[in-house]
This record gives C-alpha cells, structure tokens and sequence, in this order.
C-alpha cells in the first residue's frame, strides 16, 4: 500500500504531436496519492490525449510519466482505464459479464483462461455498479449509462492503484451519473487516485477535489478550491467564461 | 448510334484520307490505344468524385455486378434470336440498371442494421459476382462472354469488331436463284425423315441457292461479287461506344460542377442549400455502370475498376485542386493506356525492355524462363498506371514520400527546438529551476539521449536563443521573444478547426 | 436457453455435413467416387476455416480488407509457379507473400498519404490482381504444359484438390485452430477494444500481427476452393450468417465453422458432379443462402421478427392512444 503523501504520478515535460503540431505541450503535473482529480478544459485541448499519453497508447514527442516512481511498463499492474464509450463497437457478440471479466485477461497472462474465480470477482464487481441482473444481457442492449457503468466495472475488476477515466459523465443519465460518483468516492476512500476527464464546469467542485485545467498547456493545476477560479477558467476557456458566482459557471461551449 | 458514327468519319475524312484511316484503325495498337485512353478518361472523370467521397469501391461493386446483367440480357437476346452483341443499347441500358440496384441494394442491407456497410459490399458483389460467373459456364457458349472475357476483356481486339460505312459505290446488292452468280446446290428433303443416305434411290433433291440474299457493299466486296471494292471505312465499335460515353460523362461533369463539387466537399452543405446529393449520387452511379458495360468488351469486369480508382488516387497526390485532379486523372490514365500497350509487348514506359529482367533473372535462380514478354493488353495497362502511382507517391512535390521525408526531418528539428525552448520558458525563474534546466542532465527531462540533447542545445545557442549561465541553460531575449510567438501562433491556430476541404 | 439452442444448431449441422454423402447417395442416386469424397472433405475443411477466421474480419470491420488480400495474392501463385513449378506448398507460400505485400502496401498508403481507405484498398486489388493475370497470360505462352491449373485459383477448383493437398491443408489448418484456441482471449479483447488491450498489458502490436496473419493464412489455403476473386464472400458470409443468431462469440466462431463447411462442402460437390460449374462460385451462392435465411429467421434480430416487434410497438401505440383519447 503507498503511503499518503506519496505522489501517484508525476508527469515530466510531456509533449505529444500529430505530425508535428503539438496537442499537449511540455506538461508538468504531479498528482498526489488518494487525488480525486477532475481534468477540463475547452475541446480540442487535449485532454484525452493526455490520458492515451500517459498509458502509451500514442507515442510521446517527448518528456516521461513515472507512476509510484516507476515507468509505465513495471507499473502496469497499478493502472486501471476506462476508455471513452464510444471507441468500441457495442454490437460486438460478448455479455457483460465477458466485458468485465476482460479487465482481468491483463493480470492473468498468457495462455491463461478465465476461470470461476474471475467469474467470481466480475460477478462482485456487477454488483458494485448496480448491474448484477444484467450479467448475461447481450451488451447491445444495454442503454448508454449502463454501458459506462459495464466499463466501469470492467476497471474496477482490474483492482488498480490508480484509475484514468476518459469521459465517463458523457451523456449518461441521472441513475448512472449518481453510481459513477459513487464509486468515485469509494475508490477514493479506499485510498486510490482518480484522474477523470470531465466536461461540465457546473458540477466539477462537487464531484472533485483536485482539478488541473488544460488547454494544450496545464494552466492550472492543484486543490479544486484553489483552482476553480474565473480567472483560470478564463486563461483555460478564453473570453468565453463570463461570470462565477455560487459555483454557477457561465460557459459557452466545451 | 450508326448516325453518329458517319457523321464522325465524314468530319475526320476532311483531315484523312479514307485508306490512311483504315490503315490506322486496323492496327490492334492505335484502336487498343484509343478505347483504353477513352475508358480512362471517363473513368478517372467519375472516379474523382467518387474518391473525393470516399466511394472508391462502390464502382468495385458496380462493375461486378453489371456482369449480371450483361450475362442475362445476353442470355435473353440470344434465347429470342438475335445476336448476342454486347455493345447493344438495350444490354446497356439493361447492365446499367442492375449496377444501381445493387446500390440501393447494399444500402437496403446496411438500413436493416444488421449487416455493416463494408460486409454488405463484400457479400452483395461477390453473390452477383457468383451467379454470374456459374451462368457463363453453365449456359452460354459464345466466344464473347467466357471466362477469360470476363477477367481481362480483348482490347487487342477491339480493332476487329466492326461497323463499316459505305461512302461511294455504296449499291446493296441481291442475288436471286436465277442469277448467273447464284450457286445452286442440291438437298435432300427426305432423307433425314426416313433416315436413308442421300445416295438411296428413294432420296428426293430440291435445287437450293446457297448464296441468295441481300448483301450490303461491304459483305458483297467480301464474298467477291463486286469488280470494283466500294469506299469502305471499318470502324470498331468500341470506339464509337466509348465516345460516347465519354462525351456523356463530360457533359454530365461540365453541366453539374459547381452541384458535384460540393457534394463531394459537402454533403450536408449541399442539401441544406437545396441541392439533393442523392440524386446526384444515384446519377454518378448510373454513369459508372454505364462505363463499366461501355468498358466490358475491352478490359472485362474487374480490370475497370483500375481506371476509376488509380488515376484519380494518383492525381489527388499531385494537386489539392479539384479542376487539376479533374485534369491530371484522365491524362495519367491516359499515358497508363499508351504505355501499357507497350508494357504488354515487353517495353515499360518503351524504355526498358523486360526481355532482359527475365534473362537476369534467369541467370540469377538458374530458370529457364523464355525471354520474350507477351501479356494481356488491359492488365499491362492497369499496371502501367500502378507503376505511375507509385512514381507519384515517390516524388509528387508536395506529398510525395521524399518532399514529405524531407519537410519531416525539418520540421521535426525545429520542433525539438521548440520543446527546448518551452521547458527552459516554464522552468525559468521556478523554484525548480536548478534542477530542471541544468545543462548536463537536461536530456533526462524529455527522456532523449545526451547526444540528441546536446545536439539541439548547440543549434539553439548558434540560433542565439538559449545561453549557459553556471552549467544551467537560461533564455536569451531573443529566445523569450521567440517563444512567445511560437505559443501565441500555436495556442491561436489550435483553437480554429483545420480547414480541410477534402473532410466532410 | 438460447445457449442451447445455438450448440444445437452446430451439432445438426454437423450431422448433416457428415450424413450429406450417404444420404445423398441412397436418394439422389448420386454415384460419389473417392475423388468426391476427398473433394467434400478438402471443401468441408477450409469452408470451417474461412468462416471461424472470417468472424475476426468482420468484426474487426476488414471485411473488404480481405478482398483485397485476396486479389493480391495472385501473383504470388503465378511467381511461386515460375520459381518451383506446380507444387501447391510452393504456390501457397508465394501466394501468402504477396499477400502480406498487399497488406503492408496498403497500410503504407495509407500512413504515408492523404489518401482514404477505400482508395488504397481498390488500388493494392485492381493492381496486383492485374499483375496476376499479366503473369498468368505470360505463363499461358511457356512450352510447359504442367501450367494447367492456375487458373483455377482464379475461380477456385475443388475438383483438383488431391490426398496429398488434403494432408498440407489439414495440417496448416489445424495449426491455425490450435493458434486460435491458444490465443483465443486476446484475440477476444483485441477485436473489442484495442486501447484497453493495450492499457492493460497486452501487447496488441504482436496480438494484431498474429491475427492478421492468421487471416491471411486463411484466406490463401481457402483460395483452392474459392478462387482470389470470391474469396470474400467465402471470408464473411458464414460469419455475418452466424452473427444473427448468437451473441456470444465462442459460438459465433463455432457456428460460422459449421456454415462454412456446410456451404463448402456441399458446393464442393456440386461443382465436381458437373464440371462446367466452377467451385467457388457455387460455394458463394450457397453461403450466401445461409445468410439470406439467417438475416430473415434468426430469432430476436431478424428481418421477420424486427417486423413483428414493430406492428407490436404500433399497436401498443395506437391502444395508448386509444386510451389517452377516452
């Protein structure tokens, strides 16, 4: 178990480019053990390229990731990831219990088939996200909260230190939203470190206590109290955030 | 049709004379050459379009399933007596609807929801496909629509099937039994009903004239009946069928421009200003099936599809405009039907001989390969225009593989500078500053090797934007003031969507 | 339940695939040689092949990747005949080559230019197909007559299918299938979801090379019964067949085995009782009625019962409405 106080990941001078027009830009952040961590910004701001970044999942231009001290590839065991809903094809013939249980194929290994005990875990993991009785449904016909919630337990079957959420808020409706927060704090209580890529300004200091606020740059980064300012939402959104009063944010866009 | 086609040699007579064009359409070579090149300019014409809306190959499965219809419509003229020709109009017309249907076919798939556009395409062509390869082999016996038609088409000889005009000494001519030149033979007319020989003393004969009948001038000068040979002009009929093809896609292309331009750009563009870019697309396709039947005979079913996907993909390389595709493609297919004659008797581009890459090879492997190269006309012509593809890719200025390597390894260097640059920016006057910028482990920050590092570090001191202050590395005012143009420009370019016409 | 009734839908296909010769013997009168036997045997094998590799394909929506792959692999057949003469292992490594060519030039054109997928898919098949037939036509003009039978891969020839073939195949195959078990989760996880594959360790570089290989394995040793240019239909029919009546793809791999070596069997047959019908267009003819009847009949999501389940809705509407309006 890390120690509190421990940072859970350091990101040093990240850079990533699509032929060479930069979408992050030399990113330094360093995200604390146990941060539940909002990461906004206006579209386009490279958000989730951040994420994809961190995992590897595109090449870097330059600059490292280190989790708990360590590279990536010797920390894997330590990261869980929820992708963006709509990077799979949800037709795809497999029940939700098989989704879960692929959160678990990473730990298993090679050659190794998924047996009762990882039926057992996937099952525990259902149960978590409100989705028990849905276990044998086709995943096609799920709604698009329930999908959010058969990613999330597929991520929390893979039993992670720390947790990289692309967009799990996107249109989803109000049930799933409240299950998401939920597991939210629990994970946190549990003493893990959430990074979740978010959207709606309105709801980030409920939901979070950390937040860093991107656009191609870091402009902010730290205590949601701290940050969540009209002066850094307006560095982050341009002119486009006119006023923050009561947690109100008047934005246009993003 | 047979109009139009005198009307076209009575004009070229004008330049011509009469025996200088027979001579010229009579060489397998020039007719080749002239229906290739026609088929590649309606081709890469309509294959823009299609490319530029990501349909390349919707007009794989047009032309796959044409054959269907060609093979039916076939099936039913010769079943009703006439001659099997496929350079009917009717065959056409026939073939043409079939390659929409399989369109709204494949759409019809996709709509119900259970099948994904690309595995409708790939199952309804093949099926069509299917059925009627299993029809010629199984039912038809023509010389016109076997196998080998169907793969590679006879462009070689396309010279021979002709229409021919008469222009002087133009009298049909008819022979009647009692005519001198009539040949008269004898016929049984009872033997095969009671199945005796003819030499049987019961066999009854009638005298039958064998060649009775109505001749025109050409069949006449032929059969040897006339003194003097009648003005004759042979004509190919694919020429005649290509023209006008090509003259109906130029015009369908000329007349709805600004209409194709932006469907292509912008679908939804278009309809919100009121075009109907379904018609139009249905149009489009209507004109592709219709080349592919026009382009049967010649290159075969699945040949075409070459015309309508490489040049246009080439051209696209070469230009972002969408009136120098609409020029550059018909004239690379073209040259990919002048060379690819040449290509089939053995001479790439007419330069290189491919008789000596055989012996090479030969005495390379010890085979015994025959050195003399003799190919088919319409694959030659379709690798010809390969071979211009790949020379595009290579060299085109400015996306070409060497340009793009070049501008890379540029702009790459200048990006590392950049990365530089913003870290000495971000790290400047923090805390941090000690450790994140001296000199001799800033390489381990952007996780580059010492050498790489110092090898930037020196051009970006050269360039007079970073100096050594006590081992750490400190900007110069130049160097602030390029950095901050660099992120104004960065961080304001990124906030406008890229304006790429050639996204919808 | 409808666990069940998709396991036994492959057990009866399978029962009828074995008992199709003798039955058809003792009814059709059909007189079935050894050569037929051998034939269907050959046919059956690949037919199963095609289809549980062809699932992976249409999953991962390549299905058109596979036409072009297999059009590219002419060429290899006709210069793996020109380098070591008319043995089936030499034209099938030549074919798989070519093949793998294909498939890299398309993924160069398309990394490297601005060109889309479906250009650079119809420029790899209309130009190594035409190199293929330049080669077969120069082929054609050679003094040695042992050229015969080339042209079958264009077409497909399952009559030409020997013993000896039939042990190459079976034993390439079984290679394949021993791969596909070996492998099977991450292949499993790679089709579905590429970015959490690799997020959670797998190393999907390796994993999708292997797949891609394994297809186009596949797709070579199936072009003796399907020819290069029907290949495809060979590839995705039993799986889009299969697709509609399970949503579990253990059984949707097993079930497309099945269909595929039903339709390739039996049109494996039919095309050597009457020699003027070429093998692989039967064989797509027949798949393809296996998908007509399984997008119409299977059960939940197919044409017939969308239908029903939609005059429910409206009927449930109007007696809403009904309701609303009293």
């Amino acid at each position: 178990m890390p120690e509190s106080g421990e940072l859970a990941l350091v990101i040093d001078d990240l850079t990533v480019a699509y032929d060479q027009k930069p979408v992050i830009w030399d990113i330094d952040l360093e995200v604390p053990q146990g941060a539940l961590m909002a990461i906004v910004g206006p579209n386009g701001a490279g958000k989730s390229t951040l994420i994809k970044a961190a995992l590897n999942l595109i090449p870097r231009a330059a600059g490292s990731v280190l989790f708990y001290g360590q590279p990536y590839e010797a920390a894997r065991r330590l990261v869980g990831y929820v992708p963006q809903r709509g990077s799979v094809d949800w037709d795809f013939p497999t029940s939700v219990l098989d989704v879960v249980t692929m959160g678990l194929y990473g730990k298993l290994g090679w050659l190794r088939r998924p047996g009762r005990r990882e039926r057992a875990k996937a099952l525990a993991a259902l149960e978590q996200v409100g989705l028990v009785e849905f276990a044998g449904r086709q995943i096609s016909q799920l709604s698009g909260g329930q999908q959010q919630r058969t990613f999330l337990a597929r991520a929390l079957v893979q039993d992670a230190q720390i947790y990289f959420m692309d967009e799990p808020f996107a249109a989803v409706d109000a049930i799933t939203e409240a299950a998401i927060v939920n597991i939210l704090r629990e994970l946190n209580k549990r003493g893990c470190t959430v990074l979740v890529v978010h959207h709606d300004l309105q709801t980030v200091p409920a939901y979070f206590d950390w937040l860093t606020l991107l656009n191609v740059e870091v402009v902010a980064a730290g205590r949601t109290e701290q940050v969540f300012t009209l002066e850094n939402l307006q560095k982050a959104y341009g002119g486009r955030v006119t006023s923050l009063h009561g947690g109100q944010v008047l934005a246009a866009g993003g | 049709m047979m109009g139009l086609e005198r009307a076209l040699i009575e004009l070229l007579l004008h330049f011509i004379t009469r025996e200088d064009l027979n001579a010229f359409l009579r060489s397998p070579q020039h007719t080749a050459t002239l229906v290739g090149c026609l088929i590649a300019v309606c081709g890469a014409l309509l294959g823009t379009f299609l490319l530029l809306r990501g349909l390349s190959l919707t007009s794989d499965a047009i032309s796959h399933t044409v054959l269907l219809g060609i093979v039916l419509a076939f099936m039913l003229m010769t079943g009703a007596g006439l001659e099997g020709d496929t350079a009917s109009p009717w065959l056409i017309v026939g073939a043409a609807a079939a390659g929409v249907g399989t369109v709204a076919l494949t759409e019809a798939l996709q709509r119900s929801g259970l099948v994904r556009q690309d595995a409708a395409l790939g199952l309804a062509f093949p099926l069509l496909f299917a059925i009627a390869v299993i029809l010629v082999s199984r039912f038809v016996d023509d010389v016109h629509l076997d196998d080998d038609a169907v793969l590679v088409g006879e462009i070689g000889l396309a010279w021979a099937n002709t229409n021919s005009h008469c222009f002087a000494r133009c009298e049909s001519l008819r022979i009647r039994p009692e005519d001198p030149a009539a040949q008269q033979t004898r016929h049984c007319v009872n033997c095969r009903e009671l199945n005796i020989s003819p030499r049987d003393e019961r066999a009854e004969f009638i005298e039958v004239c064998g060649n009775c009948g109505v001749y025109t001038p050409a069949q006449a000068w032929s059969a040897g009946l006339l003194d003097e040979a009648p003005a004759l002009v042979f004509f190919p009929k694919s020429i005649t069928v290509m023209l006008a093809l090509t003259a109906l896609t130029a015009g369908f292309v000329a007349l709805f421009y600004k209409e194709l331009k932006l469907t292509a750009f912008d679908a939804a563009l278009a309809k919100s200003l009121g075009f109907r870019p379904v018609a139009l697309t249905y149009a489009l396709m209507i004109l592709v099936s219709l080349v592919a039947v026009g382009a049967f005979d010649a290159v075969g079913s699945i040949l075409v599809v070459a015309f309508f996907i490489i040049p246009p993909a080439t051209a696209y390389l070469l230009t972002d405009r969408l009136s120098g595709m609409l020029l550059l493609g018909p004239i690379l297919g073209g040259a990919g039907a002048f060379f690819g004659y040449d290509l089939a008797r053995g001479w790439l581009f007419g330069i290189f001989p491919l008789a000596e890459g055989i012996a090479a090879l030969n005495r390379l492997f010890g085979l015994q390969l025959p050195e003399a190269w003799d190919s088919s006309i319409s694959a030659s012509v379709v690798l010809t225009m390969f071979v211009i593809f790949l020379l595009a890719w290579i060299l085109s200025p400015r996306y070409g593989l060497v340009a793009s390597g070049l501008r890379r390894a540029n702009s790459r260097r200048r990006f590392e500078d950049q990365v530089v640059l913003a870290h000495i920016h971000n790290h400047q006057d923090t805390p941090s500053q000690a450790i994140e910028l001296r000199a001799a482990t800033l390489h381990q920050h952007f996780r580059w090797t010492p050498q790489k590092m110092s090898r930037v570090l020196m051009r970006l001191r050269a360039l007079g934007f970073v100096s050594l202050e006590a081992g750490s590395a400190v900007l110069t005012e130049r160097g602030d003031a390029h950095v901050h143009a660099f992120r104004n420009h960065m961080l304001v370019a990124h906030n406008i969507p890229d304006i790429d016409p050639t996204q919808s | 339940m409808a666990q069940r009734r998709v396991w036994l839908m492959i057990v009866a296909l399978v029962a009828l695939g074995v008992g199709l010769l003798p039955l058809s013997q003792a009814f059709l009168g059909l007189r079935l040689t050894y050569t037929v036997r051998v034939v269907a045997l050959g046919g059956a094998l690949l037919g199963a092949l095609s289809g549980a590799l062809g699932c992976f394909a249409v999953l991962r929506r390549e299905s058109l990747l596979g036409d072009a792959l297999s059009h590219a692999a002419l060429p290899g057949v006709a210069i793996g005949f020109l380098l070591a003469g008319r043995q089936l292992g030499a034209l099938l490594v030549g074919a798989g080559i070519a093949s793998w060519l294909g498939l890299r030039l398309v993924a160069a054109i398309l990394q490297t230019t601005r060109l889309k997928q479906d250009a650079a898919l119809g420029i790899v098949l209309a130009s190594f197909f035409a190199a293929g037939i330049a080669l077969l036509t120069y082929i054609q003009s050679l003094p040695d007559a042992s050229q015969a039978g080339l042209d079958s891969f264009i077409f497909g020839q399952a009559a030409a299918i020997i013993q000896s073939d039939i042990a190459l195949l079976g034993g390439v195959g079984l290679a394949v299938v021993v791969a596909l078990a070996l492998f099977w989760k991450e292949f499993k996880l790679l089709t579905f979801d590429a970015d959490f594959a690799s997020a959670s360790g797998l190393r999907s570089g390796l994993v999708g090379a292997l797949l891609s290989t394994l297809i186009v394995i596949t797709i070579v040793l199936g072009l003796q019964l399907a020819g290069v240019i029907l290949m495809v239909g060979m590839l995705i029919a039993p799986a889009i067949a299969a697709r509609q009546w399970t949503h579990s793809l253990e059984q949707m791999v097993a079930l497309a085995a099945a269909l595929g070596a039903f339709a390739g069997g039996s049109g494996a047959v039919i095309s050597a009782l009457d020699s003027d019908i070429p093998t692989g267009p039967m064989i797509i003819v027949v798949a393809f009625a296996l998908v007509a009847l399984s997008i119409t009949l299977a059960p939940g999501r197919g044409m017939l019962w969308q239908q029903q389940r939609q005059r429910e809705n409206r009927r449930h509407l109007r007696s809403r409405r009904v309701e609303s309006g009293a």
